[in-house]
């Protein structure tokens, strides 16, 4: 029924995970006793639910990554061992098992918080840059851009309301994620922005870098193996993740799940942990606390240049759909070339811009400023009541927990473009695709990465009178985006050199090289990824056709 | 009676009054709103529903003129209003309902002007998220005659389904089959109203059985097309929601069928537009050419109705433009 807005107190912001450290034992005994009573339960049911199966599944996918891996310590024995054992387990030992792989892979996931480390990052506690500085270059070079960083990192958006969501309720950041660098990137955001900082799951691959590595074993982020794709894993995971936001920590996903290699406005969402929200919120609601809100917070994270362009753009085209989940071995993993972007790129004025859009409620309703929950109607709707029965009763449903989610995550890709920022990159990049798309008469990136250099000439003063229309063009359609709020007053002239001084600076490539009046475009693939930004708009021709593109359809 | 089984139906329509009527007859608790006093008061006090004389209404079923009656008794609810309706009744029901409510359309339309699914109409309307589609070969006539009839439901939601189904279900009368495919069920209902109108004009023109099971079958293949552009499922439209609607309404008894006689008799009447299935065929028209899907038999009813070509230059278009491939 409808509802007026309750009268709860609004509590005093604070930074919840400096109490992390204190709960960790607490939170990792529930995720144990949740997962193991679960599938003790299911057991009942025999087949795969059975213990001897989910144990079976651990061992046999923890003995196959183990031999692809070639590890010679002897870790696959432990695997095997269990692997021979389990014919002859009585319940009770399997019992005994679960519950010591439970707490195994609990450990495994859970993160640290020290606050020290947090004060020092967000630039409080100059005293304690004595005792981190270590004598290691890289970490000491990382320092310094990390400062940089923190300068040219530029919040907006509803920054208020998301504060008052953070003192009424847990706040779940949702950010578009298009580089490695959005994890520090959206830290300092939030920081900057006067918000909480979050945990949230991090890809253990990201730990390989050690100035990385460093802040995020210490700021609170959890380990994601996504080598280990057993159901146990993923119980261990989600159960994590469910009590965290349960206990009130703000939580930080990607609902794309991994960087977008095409650099497109994510739209489809693999959501992920983000499905821990309608759990969390569920349980909070059976054990009577309806009005503990859960927030879900979407975020873009906006970069004039993408650290990793190259490699992401490259893998997106080599193999489109069929990306590698997990890189190793792109520009992240070297550090010199992250301490040079953060050199060149962020020496720009505003080179990240972190915007922050109104809340949803688990479900994908809208909120009030004071944080009620409103239907599409607007009216006030009691947010408690999606996950009750008929008589009240809170019932538990995967399918429409999922379905749920899969709704969020519609509102989510639905409102990233609205939220998206163009930087003079991204401006230049579209109006040099369209144009010589229109003279070559192919949108089709393979085609134009077939076609001589004399046919990727554009004049410089089209360029610039293309970039004055995609800007009018943004200004009478908020829902595309807009340009970069601190460069609105720039001419179209003057975007256009800045835009070229960021595309031929950084990446080892030239994207666009200017030859008198005539911009000439020297990387076709790379064009194409920062153009990708503005995919989500249509063509002008395209537009006044009234062509509605089709679902899935990434390209533009 | 609990709330968990008890049917709402929103509109005591000649579809709604069927409806309940079966679900009576099974034994099932219904509260049907109307918004008019003088068919709450009929039902009430006479177990008659003046649009449809004929259906006898059992003790169970009750009618109100309150919907906040409706969403206070009954959990699950039928949205059985026509399409001109649909946005104000489920703004109105918006107001009473929460998020734990079920609701199901009946509704064989897309919206006018929008072009939008009725389910997307509905949901704009509602504040629960836990939306479906009845569609399906189930005449009123049919149902108040205890004539075995079938309907399909869809949903994103399986609990939707299943709850459908456990309500609905009321055999020999009434079978409802299942399905996900919301779009597909949705678009499926909506178009088999606009090819109605497409084989009354074929009937009305005198075109024998050939040319006919030639229009039968590329209509369903023309509106698979654009259902599979709009992220539905090909098959959806060969059952019960496309063929099996398209089949069972093309005789004197639908109203699409009648337009499209009288259109080919050259009686343009001030109504041409007012039947669900010429609103779907100018709505689906426009949504084919957004989606840039060939639909020439649509294309023809849609020139008709809207007075660019006459029936027998439609149909020779037709039948010249439709025999590409399979």
């Amino acid at each position: 029924m409808a509802q007026a807005p309750s009268d709860r107190p609004v509590r005093e912001a604070e930074n919840r995970l400096e109490r992390f450290n204190a709960d960790r034992e607490r939170l990792l005994a529930e995720v144990e006793r949740r997962v193991v009573a679960r599938r003790v339960v299911e057991a009942k049911h025999g087949g795969d639910a059975s213990l001897e199966y989910v144990l079976n599944d651990v061992a046999f996918c923890e003995i196959k990554r183990l031999e692809a891996s070639r590890q010679k310590n002897g870790a696959i024995d432990r695997w095997k061992d269990l692997s021979r054992r389990l014919l002859t387990m009585s319940h009770g030992d399997k019992e005994t098992e679960l519950r010591e792989l439970v707490r195994y892979y609990g450990r495994d996931v859970v993160g640290n918080f020290d606050p020290r480390v947090y004060k020092f990052a967000t630039g409080v506690g100059p005293s304690l840059l004595g005792v981190l500085f270590s004598p290691m270059t890289t970490l000491r070079e990382g320092m310094a851009a990390l400062k940089n960083l923190d300068q040219r990192i530029h919040p907006d958006g509803e920054i208020e309301l998301a504060k008052a969501c953070a003192e009424r309720g847990t706040l779940i950041v949702t950010p578009t994620h298009s580089s490695n660098m959005d994890s520090p990137a959206i830290g300092f955001g939030l920081m900057r922005a006067g918000l909480p900082p979050t945990t949230y799951g991090a890809g253990k691959n990201l730990f390989t870098n050690p100035f990385i590595s460093f802040f995020m074993r210490n700021l609170g982020a959890y380990r994601v193996d996504r080598r280990l794709r057993f159901e146990l894993y993923k119980d261990v995971l989600k159960e994590y993740s469910t009590v965290l936001l349960e206990h009130g920590y703000h939580s930080l996903f990607f609902p794309g799940g991994t960087r977008c290699r095409s650099n497109i406005v994510e739209k489809h969402l693999k959501l992920g942990l983000l499905g821990t929200s309608v759990t969390a919120y569920k349980n909070l609601v059976r054990e009577g606390m309806p009005n503990k809100r859960l927030y879900v917070l979407p975020v873009t994270i906006n970069y004039r240049l993408v650290l990793e362009a190259e490699t992401l753009i490259d893998d997106y085209l080599a193999e489109t759909g069929k990306s590698r989940y997990i890189i190793t071995d792109d520009e992240f993993s070297r550090v010199g070339r992250m301490v040079e972007f953060f050199r060149k790129i962020l020496a720009h004025e505003g080179s990240v811009v972190v915007r922050f859009g109104r809340p949803f409620d688990p479900f994908g309703n809208d909120i009030t400023d004071d944080g009620e929950s409103i239907d599409r109607a607007g009216r006030h709707v009691d947010p408690a009541t999606f996950v009750r029965g008929a008589d009240g009763e809170v019932t538990d449903d995967d399918q429409r927990d999922a379905e749920y989610t899969r709704a969020l995550g519609r509102r989510l890709a639905a409102v990233y473009p609205k939220l998206t920022v163009f930087h003079s990159t991204h401006l230049l990049a579209r109006v040099l695709y369209d144009e010589v798309g229109r003279r070559t008469g192919t949108r089709d990136i393979y085609r134009l990465l077939r076609l001589a250099p004399a046919q990727l000439a554009v004049p410089k003063a089209d360029a610039i009178a293309g970039v004055t229309r995609l800007r009018a063009r943004l200004v009478s359609t908020p829902a595309w985006g807009a340009e970069h709020p601190g460069f609105t007053t720039q001419s179209s002239a003057d975007k256009v050199t800045d835009a070229l001084k960021g595309l031929t600076t950084f990446h080892t490539r030239k994207i666009v090289v200017e030859h008198g009046d005539s911009l000439q475009v020297a990387d076709v693939k790379l064009l194409y990824y920062y153009m990708n930004r503005t995919a989500h708009i249509p063509a002008p021709e395209v537009e006044a056709a009234g062509f509605i593109p089709a679902a899935g359809r990434d390209h533009a | 009676m609990t709330r968990s089984e008890t049917v709402g139906i929103v509109g005591a329509g000649t579809f709604g009054t069927a409806l309940g009527a079966v679900l009576a007859k099974a034994n099932r608790h219904v509260v049907i709103w109307s918004r008019d006093p003088a068919i709450v008061d009929s039902i009430q006090t006479r177990r008659s529903c003046p649009r449809l004389p004929k259906a006898v209404l059992g003790p169970s079923l009750e009618a109100t003129a309150d919907p906040r009656k409706l969403a206070a008794e009954a959990r699950f609810i039928v949205m059985a209003v026509s399409s001109t309706n649909v946005r104000d009744r489920a703004r109105e029901l918006g107001n009473y309902v929460d998020g734990s409510h079920i609701v199901v359309h009946a509704v064989g339309a897309l919206a006018a002007h929008t072009n939008e699914r009725v389910s997307e109409v509905v949901g704009q309307g509602l504040p629960t998220l836990k939306i479906g589609v009845l569609a399906g070969p189930a005449l009123p006539a049919d149902l108040v005659d205890g004539e075995y009839s079938s309907m399909v439901v869809a949903s994103l939601f399986d609990e939707v389904v299943t709850e459908a189904r456990r309500l609905l279900n009321a055999p020999p009368a009434l079978r409802v089959y299942s399905s996900k495919d919301l779009v597909g069920v949705e678009l499926a209902s909506a178009l088999s109203g606009a090819y109605t109108v497409a084989l009354g004009l074929c009937d009305g023109l005198g075109m024998s059985a050939g040319p006919r099971a030639v229009l039968i079958t590329r209509a369903v293949a023309e509106a698979s097309r654009l259902g599979v552009a709009a992220g539905a499922e090909a098959r959806t439209f060969a059952g019960l929601a496309g063929l099996g609607n398209l089949l069972v309404r093309a005789t004197d008894r639908s109203a699409d069928y009648q337009l499209g006689r009288r259109l080919a008799d050259g009686v343009v009447t001030a109504d041409a537009h007012r039947t669900e299935g010429a609103r779907a065929a100018l709505a689906g028209t426009e949504l084919a050419a957004k989606l840039r899907v060939r639909m020439p038999v649509l294309a023809g009813v849609a020139a008709v109705l809207s007075g660019r070509a006459e029936p027998r230059e439609a149909a020779q278009l037709v039948g010249d433009t439709v025999a590409v491939e399979e």
